[in-house]
């Protein structure tokens, strides 16, 4: 058999280079920019209408605000409550980040690049209109600013919007910089994705916690999150008591309320008892716990005494008057309906849609008890969407406006209370709006930057802090990874069950099933899918609905006259559409998908439909759950709704690529490879198996061939490679950057590295990797390197630092500018410093700096000196120096940003892997004529033990080894796709006849000669061609040793930390150790004289360590001997009460203060009155700490001294 | 070869308050070469933009390669 070989070499380089060149307006490598775009759209559906029929939300969100109302109490007897004013927001808006110099005429945009460099934020302008109207006149408006906004980088308010790779090289970005995160003081910041419960759709939870709320409570309860359309959430929860009622549970400031559903149902459209009866009940009319419950329920109701809907919404806002802050002049009937409108099934605008919903969640927790139906797991993606970074912003937004609204009408209400008020004068009010502040800005500002959301309402959401992360550009994959990561949600790392980590079927195709860390956050931190996109526009549902009602969906809820239990529920995001019977709902999802595909066509082809084609969303999800024997609840879900989880798959009746959403695809027929499908069920095919993986887990090479754990960890340890984190290197101030200076592509990659353009990006080396055990260097993980190899470069890397000196740090602002750089004339002479700070007082780029020798020098203005800095640190080269001008005035430079180059080339100790979760520690230099050769003369760069693959079974690696040495031989490229090869099509044999065809053995063995004898080793070397990548962790930043060093003051033993040269503690275990060898010496040896040995005087008579003091000669006679003889204060108490501390210090103190050399020191112990009893021990100087703390609690320690 | 070969001192005695001693920054938005005085103020001459780079030594720099 002939190999087949690919025609081209596959490597793209003319290709690359040829865009290199000529970099033009599109994108050389499309699907980077999609991973960033959850976090870019939904921060630009904040400010822009997404689509025709979706403004933009921050609009809705102002308009959804409470306008505030005041009263100033000047009215007469008519009128008590006096003039009204009304406060409301509308209008806002976002600019573009600009800079207005004071000399300069108009502004400048403000590019990325400069805060990065002078570690500022990227920010722009909150402006909007504050609208007021006193009593009925006319209504008057303001401008007002609301701070600085930081802005997404890339986002529709950036000023890299719309750049092609040519126009953001010239901005000094990455030519496919993809943007998604905010700069916030220098730092990239990325708001985390966080899963979220599916919104709008009835979950039922069993939870043994809530049986523990209160008396009658049950496990049993039904839960929505209801997304207002500015997209914030309002939770509702509905619980089962034993008495048959039920409560809804639902928070106000993050306080709990209670409140009876059929008070609700009441209040929402003045139900009378039958109404709610039918409603319940639905078709299921025969169903006797149901009905019961339904009686039980209503009787309850009864002891409220409301009867009608106005009495229901009278007894409500009566409640929550104080609790909604509505305004004084409001009826209670009118705050029960703010109530309703704020709080209760927010997602739906009207009363009859509220009260349906509400009797569908007492249907399914009916059902939930009576064992009609399971409980919802919503642990699975299936009830999951995503918090996305632009919804949590506006939310942060929206309240920061809200409070600015109350902090207007508190404002007020506090000069009303002083009798200070005149809302006739408009200088007043003018006083009031500047009094009023609210910078929000600054509150995003904080939020970004720490993580923490600060908030009253509490956002509904379930953590306070970790909100974002830094996208550190470690390397390609680390940043990338940033920006597809998924976290559960603080709440659940420190939960004991470990259910919530499962990896569970439902999140097929959505989450990696590999790429998650191993330990605390395993399961917890996922990472999308590949190709899993998150939606973010609000769909336009009028045809979808258009499209029910042809399809035969019966409108409201079914009656019990109708006596059909089997009648299913059909809602369109999460409203109730209608109903209809199980074989008809079937049809529909059918129908209905038919029917979106072919929009979708039409919209591929011809633009939006028209005309009697429906358009309905392509993001559609369509979950259709059947009859079950106590599964889920059935029923006709549709969603169409943003932050839903979805992904692309192939419909094989049309072979279109139809998006499929986590609800629907588990009741879905959808086959992975060719052969699982079977004719007349499955509807739908994955594109590529591998589209369940994440971008970094589809990185490994032939990763279907490895243990999966092993795939965790090259997914882990992709992450922390010293690589090429970026293309914009002089245009960096991150505070350390690994790179890699010898990068190379792979030999063997996976197709998808020219989808990400991961060759821009190279993450390792290819090495001649041996697979033997040579000399024993390459035991346990061990692996050797030749040093031939690492003089040509192999993992030569440099670290780059930078450094940021601010001499106005320590000035008080207002202060005068006092401190200068530059040399002053005291150190014209210094040669030392002249050699390297030149006359601006900066080091000069490109001089090489070790520690201790001058960096930079500031000139101090007041005292006339110059003060020289000294470089500390890791020896290196000044790369660059940049000079930071002062961004509001024209100030003298004060700033500035030193970068360091520390060159780093491998040594003993560094850390490499291959892609397969192969780690290995750099054991030993080997001159190349020590290592062994094969019979063509080629000597291995690396050399591995065989034993790290028994145990590990990682035949990815050998086969990758075999591969790239057959790529490498025919000069080609190889692909490593996982799932290209069967049992029937070996990738041995594949790979094997390419060997063959090379003239090189078919298994990838060599006879190998050792270097050292030159004799034929016994056995044939498994040798290839493996990638290896660098890891960061290098032992120049780990190594830790001391001698003597820095001490604890107060227990004199040695300090703990690297940074400070302390010591490793010898714990209890180590010292069990020792103990258990009987290395008495040595232990000794660690424990006091190493540490914390010193001499001490212990009184042999009292045995205390603390009564042996020190007084002088003269005075210790006189006063000891003879009390009170000298003429002082008489002593009190008896003799033996030795001295008084005092009377020590008084004796110390007139011994100090007399003329030098009177006399020795002489010890005496206070307690025995004499000196006889004291000796010299060695004792640990804690012990003395320890007597002296037990001392202070009336303890004494008694030494036994012999 | 002494460090103030790129000191534009007339007197040749470079000095804090002695005669004006400039250096020349490059613009790190459109590169070009700045004049700078002592303290005054960091902004390019020509766009205005407020990061300047300083400039390589002039100096021979060789270390040894090893």
């Amino acid at each position: 058999m002939s190999p087949s070989l690919p025609d081209a070499s596959g490597f793209r380089t003319l290709e690359r280079q040829l865009f290199a060149e000529r970099p033009g307006q599109q994108h050389e490598y499309p699907q980077t920019q999609k991973l960033t775009a959850p976090h870019i759209e939904s921060f630009n559906t904040i400010w822009e209408r997404a689509g025709p029929h979706t403004p933009a939300l921050i609009d809705i969100a102002v308009s959804l605000l409470e306008p505030q109302t005041v009263f100033d109490g000047k009215g007469g007897a008519e009128n008590p409550r006096g003039n009204r004013i009304k406060v409301w927001l509308s209008d806002l808006r976002l600019d573009h980040p600009t800079q207005t110099a004071r000399d300069e005429k108009g502004s400048r945009l403000v590019l990325p690049t400069e805060c990065r460099q002078r570690s500022a934020t990227y920010r722009g302008r909150l402006s909007g209109v504050l609208h007021y109207q006193v009593n009925d006149n006319p209504e008057m408006t303001e401008e007002r600013s609301f701070g600085q906004l930081p802005i997404m980088v890339r986002s529709n308010r950036c000023n890299l919007k719309g750049m092609g790779p040519g126009d953001l090289v010239r901005a000094h970005e990455e030519p496919d910089e993809m943007g998604g995160y905010f700069i916030v003081n220098g730092n990239e910041k990325v708001v985390r994705l966080l899963v979220a419960t599916r919104r709008n759709h009835v979950i039922a939870i069993q939870r043994p916690s809530y049986a523990n709320r209160g008396p009658g409570y049950t496990p049993y309860a039904a839960q929505i999150r209801c997304v207002r359309p500015d997209q914030t959430s309002q939770t509702l929860t509905m619980h089962y008591l034993t008495t048959g009622a039920l409560v809804v549970r639902f928070s106000i400031r993050k306080q709990e309320y209670l409140v009876p559903v059929a008070l609700l149902m009441r209040a929402l459209i003045g139900a009378s008892d039958r109404e709610i009866f039918a409603a319940i009940v639905g078709g299921d009319a025969d169903n006797i716990f149901v009905r019961d419950r339904v009686e039980l329920l209503l009787r309850s109701s009864k002891d409220y005494a409301v009867y009608t809907k106005e009495q229901a919404l009278a007894y409500l806002g009566d409640k929550f008057r104080v609790v909604m802050y509505a305004p004084d002049d409001m009826r209670s009937a009118d705050i029960g309906r703010l109530l309703l409108r704020q709080l209760i099934m927010v997602h739906l605008g009207d009363a009859r849609d509220k009260f349906n919903m509400l009797a569908h969640m007492v249907r399914k927790l009916y059902a939930l008890v009576s064992g009609e139906c399971q409980e919802d797991n919503s642990d699975t993606p299936q009830m999951q969407e995503v918090y996305l970074p632009g919804h949590l912003y506006l939310g942060i937004i929206k309240e920061k406006l809200d409070d600015y609204l109350l902090a207007i009408r508190s404002e007020i209400s506090r000069d009303v209370r002083n009798a200070k008020v005149d809302l006739f004068n408009t200088r007043y009010l003018a006083r009031v709006f500047t009094r009023v502040t609210v910078d929000i800005g600054l509150k995003c500002n904080y939020f970004l930057a720490t993580g923490n959301l600060v908030s009253r309402s509490g956002l509904d959401m379930q953590q306070m802090t970790g909100y974002t992360i830094i996208a550190e550009k470690l390397n390609y994959l680390r940043y990338l990874s940033h920006f597809r990561c998924i976290h559960r949600g603080a709440f659940f790392t420190e939960l004991k069950t470990t259910g919530v980590r499962k990896l569970l079927p439902e999140g097929w195709g959505f989450l990696c099933p590999v790429h998650t860390p191993d330990g605390s956050p395993c399961g917890l931190l996922n990472h999308l899918a590949h190709t899993c996109q998150l939606t973010t526009v609000v769909e336009d549902t009028e045809d979808v609905e258009k499209a029910l009602m042809r399809l035969g969906v019966q409108p409201g809820l079914p009656s019990p006259t109708l006596g059909d239990p089997a009648l299913l529920t059909v809602q369109l995001d999460g409203r109730i559409v209608g109903y209809c019977s199980q074989p008809v709902g079937r049809r529909i999802a059918e129908t209905l998908r038919a029917l979106k595909l072919q929009a979708q066509k039409q919209r591929e082809t011809r633009g939006a439909p028209r005309g009697s084609l429906l358009d309905l969303p392509a993001s559609m999800e369509i979950g259709f759950v059947p009859v079950s024997h106590g599964g889920q609840m059935p029923g006709l879900f549709i969603f169409t709704t943003p932050a839903r989880f979805t992904r692309p798959v192939t419909h094989l009746a049309t072979q279109q690529t139809d998006t499929v959403g986590s609800f629907e695809q588990v009741y879905m027929e959808i086959a992975c490879l060719d052969g699982d499908v079977r004719p007349g069920t499955t509807t739908h095919q994955e594109v590529l198996p591998t589209h369940i993986l994440s971008a970094v887990a589809n990185f490994t090479p032939f990763c279907d061939f490895n243990q999966s754990p092993r795939n965790m960890y090259q997914c882990q340890m992709g992450k922390q490679t010293m690589g090429t984190p970026l293309l914009s290197l002089p245009y960096r101030t991150d505070n350390k950057l690994y790179r890699l200076q010898t990068g190379q592509t792979p030999i063997c990659r996976p197709k998808i590295y020219n989808d990400y353009g991961v060759d821009a990006y190279p993450n390792g080396t290819n090495a001649v990797v041996a697979v033997i055990s040579y000399t024993g260097y390459d035991m346990e993980d061990a692996m050797i390197l030749n040093k031939s190899a690492h003089e040509r470069g192999f993992g030569y890397g440099s670290i780059y630092k930078t450094e940021y000196v601010d001499l106005g740090k320590f000035r008080k602002s207002g202060d005068p500018i006092t401190q200068h750089f530059g040399l002053g004339p005291d150190v014209m002479s210094n040669a030392d410093v002249l050699e390297r700070i030149s006359i601006d007082g900066l080091p000069m780029p490109g001089i090489s700096v070790s520690s201790g020798d001058p960096l930079y020098a500031t000139f101090d203005e007041v005292r006339g000196r110059t003060k020289v800095a000294k470089y500390k640190g890791e020896a290196g080269y000044v790369e660059t120096v940049r000079t930071l001008g002062t961004a509001s005035d024209g100030d003298t430079l004060q700033v500035v940003a030193i970068t360091f180059r520390i060159p780093r080339s491998p040594i003993i100790g560094d850390k490499f892997s291959s892609r397969h979760g192969q780690k290995g520690v750099c054991s030993q230099k080997f001159p190349a004529v020590d290592m062994p050769f094969t019979e063509t003369g080629m000597q291995p760069d690396v050399i591995i033990n065989p034993h790290a693959f028994p145990s590990r079974m990682t035949i990815g690696m050998f086969v990758e080894s075999i591969a790239a040495k057959a790529g490498a031989l025919h000069g080609v490229c190889q692909d490593a796709t996982p799932f290209q090869f069967d049992e029937e099509n070996t990738a041995a044999d594949y790979f094997g006849e390419q060997l063959r065809k090379a003239g090189y053995n078919y298994h990838g063995n060599e006879p190998m000669y050792s270097g050292v004898t030159g004799l034929e080793m016994r056995a044939d070397i498994y040798i290839g061609v493996v990638y290896y990548q660098r890891l960061r962790h290098m032992v120049s930043d780990k190594y830790q040793v001391r001698t003597t060093g820095p001490i604890n003051s107060m227990t004199q033993q040695p300090i703990k930390g690297r940074k400070r040269g302390g010591g490793i503690r010898l714990g209890e275990m180590e010292r069990d150790a020792l103990i258990a060898h009987g290395t008495a010496y040595f232990l000794q040896d660690r424990l006091m004289n190493c540490s914390d040995y010193s001499l001490a005087y212990v009184c042999k008579c009292c045995g205390s360590v603390l009564a042996p003091i020190a007084v002088p000669a003269s005075s210790h006679v006189v006063d000891l001997s003879a009390p009170g003889s000298e003429g002082a204060k008489p002593r009190k108490g008896t003799q033996f009460a030795g001295l008084s501390a005092a009377e020590a210090r008084a004796i110390m103190a007139s011994f100090s203060a007399g003329p030098m050399g009177r006399g020795p020191l002489d010890l005496v112990c206070r307690l025995c009155q004499n000196a006889d009893g004291i000796t010299m021990v060695a004792l640990p100087y804690v012990f003395r700490y320890l007597a002296t703390e037990l001392m202070s609690m009336n303890m004494k320690v008694k030494l036994e001294v012999k | 070869m002494s460090g103030q070969m790129q000191f534009n001192s007339q007197s040749g005695a470079p000095g804090f308050k002695g005669p004006v001693t400039q250096m020349s920054y490059l613009c790190a938005s459109c590169s070009k070469s700045n004049e700078i005085k002592p303290k005054e103020p960091i902004r390019c001459h020509d766009c205005g933009h407020r990061i300047l780079y300083k400039k390589r030594t002039p100096r021979m720099v060789q270390f040894e390669a090893r």
